[in-house]
């Protein structure tokens, strides 16, 4: 599956999206505006811990329900933030039957710097809705992998210190429908326009 | 290093960059100003004249608009700050600039035939509203906007568009020699007044469209306090209530001089008569 890592790469993307985009951040793909897979996604079984320190078995606690899983971290100057953003300002505009049918999870993939505490906060700017959850890096990275994302990578920066670095992370939303598997992603680049078209679909396909 | 302002798509940081291109433009425009000054009469040049000032004034309203920071962030963060540029580089800093000129520089107009001919095409009062209007919807188009914004030379040509439409739209209304005589004060105020209600449909475009128009401003990295959607909310509101004020004063200045005008014409005619 086709990954993109955010990071030095954004400036790129931006370009391409925006050049692209004159309103669209993501290829039409029939039904949806997000990228359809051809082969989809299997949805994951893993425990992590959420922000309040409780395990959280992510199979059991979103199972049945349009899942949003997104691989980030706090300190993220771009990606992560627009998306987070992006998708709780069109969760605020569906109306309240499509919006209790989706659950959006956050996997930091930077566990050092991102304490239980600072991602409930830094979740608590988009959505406090939001799922946080924590674990170690070779967790993240093995569901990473099992998904078919790019693990992530630390990208120092030249003249930082050990605690100032970027994180290389897939780019993309993953969006687990309510049967089980993700039939869609969303790149950087998605759009409010584009949540605000595929959200009430995805739940609409149902389980 | 970077010539001109554009959207980079990088995180926002407050270090300082120096933008080139348009230090040179100020630069040229400023040895060009001094170059017209010196050939007009004492009244008209110096510090103490209000042309200077209103020279001033202008070129520090582009420099203002166009260099680091609001520069850069009106380029590629915020729409809101994107909406305060054009009112800079698009409305006020041309009318100073215009008020800015000696007299002597538009008389001189007048021994360049062909220019002063096109001149007088480009800026009859209803063309120069036709193409000012023109310039502010292209210029305001979300393709246009997120087509030419990521790039120096794209973001320099809608810079260039909003002063040359900004230039053409004043033009009736500031040049200081008798050009057109049936435009007169009502007429023109007339004209402003006009303007004051054609923004309103980028007005309600930006304020009431329930998604954020600007892919350039919506996948910028985002800048704390303000939100996708308020950022264009506050543009659209810029745009209506920043550049309603700017007319509006426009207006004022205008009736004040016209009532000036009318009050000193008996006088002048009782000396005359």
């Amino acid at each position: 599956m086709h990954c993109v890592l955010a990071g030095r790469t954004l400036p790129f993307l931006f370009a391409a999206a925006a050049l692209a985009g004159c309103g669209r951040g993501v290829e039409a793909g029939g039904e949806f505006r997000g990228e359809v897979l051809a082969e989809p996604i299997p949805r994951p079984d893993f425990i992590l811990t959420d922000t309040s320190g409780e395990p959280f078995d992510f199979r059991a606690e979103t199972d049945g329900h349009v899942t949003l899983l997104f691989f980030g971290y706090t300190h993220c100057p771009d990606v992560c933030p627009i998306h987070m953003g992006n998708i709780a300002a069109v969760l605020g505009d569906v109306g309240w039957r499509v919006r209790q049918e989706i659950k959006v999870v956050f996997v930091t993939t930077d566990p050092a710097r991102d304490t239980p505490a600072r991602i409930r906060s830094w979740l608590d700017r988009f959505d406090a809705s939001f799922i946080g959850l924590r674990g170690s890096p070779a967790e993240v990275e093995r569901i990473q992998r099992g998904m078919g994302l790019a693990p992530s990578v630390i990208q120092p920066l030249p003249e930082g210190g050990p605690a100032d670095y970027l994180v290389g992370h897939a780019a993309q939303v993953v969006a687990f429908g309510a049967d089980g598997p993700a039939r869609v992603v969303y790149p950087f680049g998605t759009r409010q326009a584009d949540w605000a078209h595929d959200l009430p679909r995805l739940v609409a396909v149902g389980p | 290093m970077q010539w001109w302002c554009s959207a980079q798509g990088v995180a926002w940081t407050w270090t300082w960059r120096p933008y080139v291109g348009v230090w040179a433009l100020l630069l040229l425009m400023t040895v060009a100003y001094v170059r017209i000054a010196r050939a007009a009469p004492p009244a008209e040049r110096g510090p103490r004249s209000p042309r200077t000032w209103a020279f001033g004034a202008g070129a520090f309203c582009l420099w203002a608009a166009l260099d680091w920071p609001l520069g850069a962030l009106a380029a590629g963060y915020l729409a809101s700050l994107h909406m305060v540029q054009f009112l800079l580089v698009g409305v006020i800093a041309p009318a100073l600039l215009l008020l800015g000129l000696p007299v002597s520089a538009y008389l001189r107009l007048r021994t360049e035939p062909r220019m002063h001919a096109a001149l007088r095409a480009l800026t009859h009062p209803l063309i120069a509203f036709v193409l000012f209007n023109l310039v502010v919807a292209f210029t305001h188009w979300p393709a246009v906007v997120d087509g030419l914004m990521p790039s120096q030379l794209g973001s320099f040509a809608i810079d260039a568009l909003w002063f040359a439409g900004g230039t053409v739209f004043w033009w009736p209304v500031v040049c200081p020699v008798p050009e057109r005589p049936r435009f007169t004060y009502p007429l023109k105020i007339g004209y402003l007044i006009l303007n004051t209600v054609a923004s309103t449909a980028p007005f309600a475009y930006l304020t009431f469209s329930s998604l954020p128009v600007y892919a350039t401003y919506e996948l910028a990295p985002p800048i704390e306090g303000i939100t996708k959607r308020a950022d264009q909310q506050l543009a659209g509101i810029l745009m209506k209530i920043g550049g309603g004020l700017i007319l509006w004063t426009a207006i004022t200045a205008l009736f004040v001089r016209w009532y000036r005008e009318d009050e000193a014409r008996p006088a002048r005619l009782r000396e005359a008569g």
